[in-house]
Parts: C-alpha cells; sequence; structure tokens
C-alpha cells in the first residue's frame, strides 16, 4: 500500500552523527505577517497595517509591509510549506532536522530597509521584535531571536537593543542587509554597534533578492531570477563587510561580534584576498587599520548557508583552510525557504572531527553567548 | 538480484498520479505516466529530499532545435525534488539539470491488475 504523505523531512534518513552533536542554526525564518504585528503597533502605523493584512498575503511582497519589484517570470515548482507560522510547527521542523537551537529571522521584514516612511518602519521594526518575544521567544526556550535593528534610526535600534538584551531568548541584532543605504560601515550606525557591544549582542547581516538602484541590488541588468540571486546576498554580504572595514567598525568597536549570514562562505577568501592586495597599496585610506583586513575578517563569523557544492566536497574543506573556516563559519539552515541545506550537507563536507563540531554548533555557540549542554 | 515486489493494484494509481511505497529497505515513488508505470527510488542525490513526493509536470528547454527559444517539454514526465527543485526525468531517471547524472529506475509490470516492481 501506498504510503500517507509525511513531514516532507521525514523521510529523509539523517546521519546518526548529527545526533551526537550541538547544533546550532543561524538562520531559520518565523513567517511575520502584517496581520500578526497589527497588535503590537502603536498608531498611527497599526493603520498602516491593517490595509497592508487587508491585501491578500503574497510572499516577500506586501505593499506598505515587505515592497517589491517581482518582474521575474515564475517557474519553481516547490511542492512544500515554505512559512514556519507557530512554534510547536517549528520545534518539530527542528527536530526532524536534528537543530538543538534555531536562531529566528523573519521572512517579511527581510525587506525591511525598503519600508518608509523611516517613522512606520520603526515603529514596525519596535512591533516585530514585541512580537518576536511573545510569540515566539517566550514560548519555547530552545529559540533563539535576532533583534530587528531599523537602520532608519539607529538611535532607536540602539533603544531596541538595551531594551531586550536582558530576555533570555535574545541571542544577536539582525541588521537587514537587503537594499540598506548607506551601507553598514557608515558612522551613523555608531550607537547601534555601541549599544550591540555594550550589551553583548553580536550583529548578524541578512540580505534578500531585491531590485533597487542602491548597490548592490541594481539588479535590473539580468533577466533572470538565477542571475540575480548569485549577487543577491553574497555580494551585499561583501559590500557590507567592505564598508565596516573601510570604518574601521572592527578597531572602533572591538568587543563587538559581526557575522553574515545566507550568502555561503565561497566569497570570504576571495574577499580578503582583494581587501589584502588594495590594503599593500591604499593603507592610507584606512589608517584606522593596523592590521591587514583579512585579519578583521577572520574575526567575524560566516554562515554556511546556502553551502557551496562543488563535485568535490573536498574543495569546501580546503576553502575553509583559507580564512581559519574551521573557527568562524557556522551552521545555518535558512529553514523553511526554497534553498534551505539540511545540516547533512554541511556534516558531509570532510573535516576533522573538532572541526565539525565547531562548524556545527560551538562557534555559534561561542558567537551567541550559549552554554553547550553536555552529552 | 533483484526481488519481485507487489505494490497492489495499478488502479489505485491513475494516469498523472503519482505514489511512494515503503518497501523496508527503502522507499520508491511509482508514476503512472500515460498508462505506463515507472519507478524511482525516493531520494534525490542533491541532498536527499524524498523525491517522489514533488510534483509531476514538464519542464522548460532551448537549444539549437528550438532555435534558442525556451520551449516547454516533457509534459507529465518530469518529477520535481520538493526540497530544491531539482527535475529528474521520470521514464529514465535521468536528472534534467546534470543529464550526466541518473537516479537508479525500477522496472515495474502490472500482473493481474497488480503493480509488480522489481528491485
Amino acid at each position: 500500500m501506498a504510503t500517507g504523505t509525511p513531514h516532507v523531512l521525514a523521510e529523509h534518513r539523517r546521519s546518526p552523527l548529527l545526533d551526537q552533536l550541538f547544533v546550532v542554526d543561524l538562520d531559520v525564518h518565523i513567517n511575520d505577517s502584517a496581520a500578526d504585528l497589527i497588535p503590537y503597533c502603536e498608531l498611527p502605523w497599526r493603520k498602516s497595517l491593517e490595509i497592508s493584512a487587508s491585501i491578500p498575503q503574497r510572499y516577500l511582497d506586501t505593499p506598505g509591509f515587505a515592497p517589491q519589484f517581482v518582474p521575474w517570470a515564475l517557474m519553481s515548482s516547490i511542492d512544500r510549506r515554505t512559512t514556519v507560522t507557530d512554534p510547536l510547527q517549528l520545534r518539530e521542523d527542528m527536530d526532524l532536522l536534528g537543530v538543538d537551537v534555531p536562531v529566528l529571522f523573519p521572512d517579511s521584514m527581510l525587506l525591511h530597509a525598503l519600508v518608509k516612511p523611516p517613522d512606520f518602519a520603526v515603529a514596525i521594526a519596535r512591533a516585530y521584535n514585541r512580537w518576536l518575544i511573545e510569540q515566539w521567544l517566550d514560548r519555547d526556550p530552545s529559540f533563539k531571536g535576532a533583534l530587528l535593528a531599523p537602520h532608519h534610526d539607529p538611535v532607536v535600534a540602539a533603544e531596541e537593543i538595551r531594551r531586550y538584551a536582558g530576555h533570555p531568548g535574545v541571542a544577536c541584532v539582525y541588521l537587514p542587509s537587503c537594499c540598506v543605504d548607506p551601507l553598514y560601515g557608515h558612522r551613523r550606525y555608531d550607537p547601534l554597534y555601541d549599544a550591540a557591544q555594550e550589551c553583548g549582542l553580536p550583529v548578524v547581516l541578512h540580505s534578500v533578492t531585491a531590485i533597487n538602484p542602491i548597490f548592490p541590488f541594481n539588479l535590473q541588468a539580468f533577466e533572470t531570477l538565477f542571475s540575480a540571486h548569485v549577487f543577491s546576498h553574497t555580494i551585499a554580504m561583501a559590500a557590507n563587510a567592505v564598508s565596516m572595514l573601510e570604518t574601521g567598525v572592527p578597531v572602533r568597536f572591538p568587543a563587538l561580534k559581526i557575522a553574515f549570514t545566507e550568502g555561503g562562505i565561497a566569497w570570504v577568501p576571495w574577499l580578503a584576498m582583494r581587501l589584502d592586495k588594495e590594503y599593500s597599496e591604499r593603507r592610507t585610506d584606512v589608517p584606522l587599520l593596523t592590521e591587514r583586513p583579512s585579519h578583521y575578517l577572520q574575526q567575524m563569523y560566516f554562515a554556511t548557508q546556502p553551502i557551496e557544492e562543488p563535485e568535490r566536497l573536498a574543495d569546501m574543506a580546503t576553502l575553509m583552510g583559507l580564512f581559519d573556516g574551521e573557527n568562524n563559519v557556522v551552521f545555518a539552515s535558512d529553514w523553511p525557504h526554497h534553498d534551505f541545506d539540511h545540516p547533512d550537507k554541511v556534516l558531509q563536507i570532510p573535516l576533522s572531527d573538532e572541526a565539525r563540531a565547531k562548524v556545527m554548533g560551538l562557534n555559534a555557540a561561542r558567537l551567541l553567548g550559549l552554554e553547550v549542554p553536555a552529552r | 538480484m533483484t526481488t519481485a515486489r507487489e505494490l497492489g493494484p495499478a488502479a489505485a494509481i491513475a494516469p498523472g498520479e503519482h505514489a511512494v511505497f515503503d518497501l523496508g529497505n527503502r522507499q520508491i515513488g511509482i508514476f503512472n505516466v500515460d498508462g505506463e508505470y515507472y519507478a524511482l527510488p525516493n531520494a534525490c542525490f542533491h541532498q536527499n529530499g524524498p523525491l517522489c513526493r514533488g510534483l509531476v509536470r514538464g519542464t522548460v528547454m532551448a537549444d539549437e532545435d528550438s532555435g534558442w527559444k525556451r520551449e516547454w517539454r516533457l509534459d507529465g514526465e518530469v518529477v520535481v525534488c520538493p526540497w530544491h527543485a531539482l527535475e529528474f526525468h521520470i521514464k529514465t531517471g535521468r536528472c534534467i539539470a546534470y543529464p550526466r547524472r541518473s537516479l537508479p529506475t525500477y522496472p515495474v509490470t502490472v500482473r493481474d491488475g497488480t503493480l509488480v516492481v522489481e528491485v
């Protein structure tokens, strides 16, 4: 007899090794609809959310909430749920994936940097943070959350960080990196970094695909989402990393931890080598740096997803060796999105047992200040 | 060495439909494409996703024969992995994106109205 349709993760026979490791996932998405945030948003902007919520929900494409220009012909045909809408569902998903600690990021708020006017963007950032804590972090102590920092007003972002940093579920600060302007090295963000450093919360940059005149999102040059998606995450991470190095963020905020997620990791050695090359000739442009740029880059953290998949998977181990990846690469799945990675894919990279344990959880525990349970 | 396994009434899987069967040591998907039955493993070689739970449809191709224009081909003959959308040709097991790679296929026959797969 044919079997019924089980959970889409249930038929994968995962590696037994996964159950022996402490697994932290630095990118899991919860679905934040406009309707969800209405009760948490102050007037007058609650009225704007009510209008957005009255529009039939579209994924990462809601006027006035998750604003997107979507010119691409639609062809993908993934026949499964790609949202997580309640904490019990998320815990079940995580148990099937073998993830102990998921770090929660939004869906719609991936486009937060595009929201206007700034006062509205700030109001929904505040609403998101309250909703995240009350509806998710307070409901399952295994969940950790990323506070949304509204780039539109870094002073408010700093207030939000100080307000919630003591909450046991708050593990980091999410910097929306899709179409952010100016890039995150700009000194206007100093109050945000000051608060994050003071509170011991790392900042985590996360992008998404959109078209916008802002570099590197001027992706109208391309015909297909295939091309745009190559750049939208990875180059956004690289551009912001360069911006932060350019103004000496890691020098001026030496205790601030910085992480990048959803860009894969192959961009890191490329960027490190380009930066070091420029530094030799143009150190006077960046006099705050007293070491070569790759030194600072290697102090940052890089999440695996979407992990590159070369024909020889051993090439990934070689690549990680180019930037001390054993100590700064952290696992991320991006569940439940279209390009999520199962932890097994990262486990298959031929690393030492020690390096594997670091990448799957111990590096993230150090980044986020998590206690590692005895096994 | 192959073993014949009976999978129940063939009529339960109508043309255009497919179903997954648990054979103990493996799961296979049975597909009815225009009245002919085909079998693939329920495991995509990409990240081991449950391939045979995916949608069956056609796909887009473009080559010299089409004047480099996109064409809809293999309608009803392509299964799309529900994890990451990698496509496979049901009749041959061939991966559309990586045509040098294929999944194994298993012969399926109908004996007295019962589906039998050789695995």
